[in-house]
């Protein structure tokens, strides 16, 4: 991940009636590119509605410690 | 049977219109085609994985329109395996920024900012099209077109938030500029009107180039790179197109066309063996 990069993660759902489901994430350094990657990348369905959101904007639930659910490699401790 | 005033087949648009048509079809379709090429050559080396799979992407669309426009053709009388494969370079109709490879990659992104908006823009004029082949295909077309033009608004943004980064596309948009600016054509352009008249399209050259500003013109003064300015409420090229050398037909300049590799790779000559039909 280059400097100025977020992480976006990627929601879609197949129909209007589904729930969005959480597909993956993207690197990207602003919300086009986030888009673009997101929609380009996970293509393996004919998406009813896919949205991005920065990884950063989540707020923790359960588990109060900031950086270990918004760091990038976090995802390789658990 | 095709509604009033709407055309379904290519036989019955007026002669006039018909060659018109025709030929505007071939310059998207070799545009496409070749722009596809441009972006297939970054799948591998783009600056982040994300980036070489959107190339990968826009190729694949640049293809299948390509391919559309192609199939299109045959409607007007023409083959496309012989358009597809067996033509020399001065026969492409494709604009000179596709005569060679995109160097770096300022140079891929100033073809997907300003070429790939350019044909998008072309494209849009037909969305309404009285020749009802055109008019469905186009939508579909256009819907993938969205992401490509956000994908070079979102690296404009990123390269143009460092001066490196702004000088870079200063380098590579400057030359692209200068052409695309030219490709819709002199604002009397003949055949643009012709068509605008006939209802195939739905502006004429100026407004094209005018549409087309109004859509990159943002986004390249957003960092700067002192190629277009605000007048009024509209936004004016600061660089003039020159029209000396400039062939209306063949929508680019007289002399040229794709390089000795660029036609091999296009052509598909390495597989000529392999062609079944």
């Amino acid at each position: 991940m280059s400097d100025g990069d977020r992480l976006w993660e990627v929601f879609a759902r197949r129909k209007r009636a589904d729930h969005f489901e959480h597909i993956g994430c993207v690197e990207a350094p602003n919300s086009d590119l986030g888009r673009v990657y997101a929609w380009q990348t996970y293509d393996e369905a004919k998406w009813f509605e896919m949205i991005v959101v920065p990884r950063d904007a989540f707020h923790p639930v359960n588990r109060p410690e900031q950086p270990f659910t918004l760091h990038p490699s976090a995802e390789a401790l658990t | 049977m095709a509604e009033e005033g709407k055309y379904s087949k290519a036989a019955d648009l007026p002669e006039e219109l018909r060659e018109h048509l025709g030929a505007l079809i071939l310059v998207l379709a070799d545009n496409k085609r070749l722009l596809g090429m441009r972006y297939s050559d970054w799948i591998l080396g783009a600056p982040a994985l994300e980036a070489g799979i959107a190339c990968s992407a826009m190729a694949q669309d640049e293809w299948g329109h390509g391919r559309i426009f192609y199939a299109m053709l045959r409607d007007f009388g023409q083959d496309p395996n012989q358009l597809e494969h067996r033509r020399e370079s001065p026969e492409y109709r494709s604009i000179e920024l596709l005569d060679g490879p995109a160097d770096g990659w300022t140079d891929l992104l100033a073809l997907n900012l300003l070429l790939d908006s350019a044909l998008s823009v072309q494209c849009e004029a037909m969305a309404e099209s009285r020749f009802e082949p055109v008019h469905y295909k186009v939508s579909k077309l256009l819907d993938e077109e969205r992401f490509h033009f956000e994908h070079s608004r979102g690296w404009v943004a990123r390269l143009g938030s460092t001066e490196s980064g702004r000088e870079a596309m200063r380098r590579a948009f400057a030359p692209a500029w200068e052409v695309c600016v030219r490709w819709f054509g002199p604002d009397d352009d003949e055949v643009a009107r012709a068509l605008c008249d006939g209802g195939l399209t739905d502006k004429d050259a100026a407004g094209l180039r005018a549409r087309w500003l109004e859509r990159v013109a943002p986004v390249v003064e957003s960092v700067g790179l002192g190629l277009a300015e605000a007048d009024g409420g509209a936004w004016r090229s600061r660089v003039a197109p020159a029209w000396d050398e400039w062939d209306s037909d063949v929508r680019r300049g007289r002399e040229g066309g794709p390089d000795a590799d660029t036609l091999v790779r296009v052509r598909g000559d390495k597989n000529r063996s392999l062609l079944m039909d």
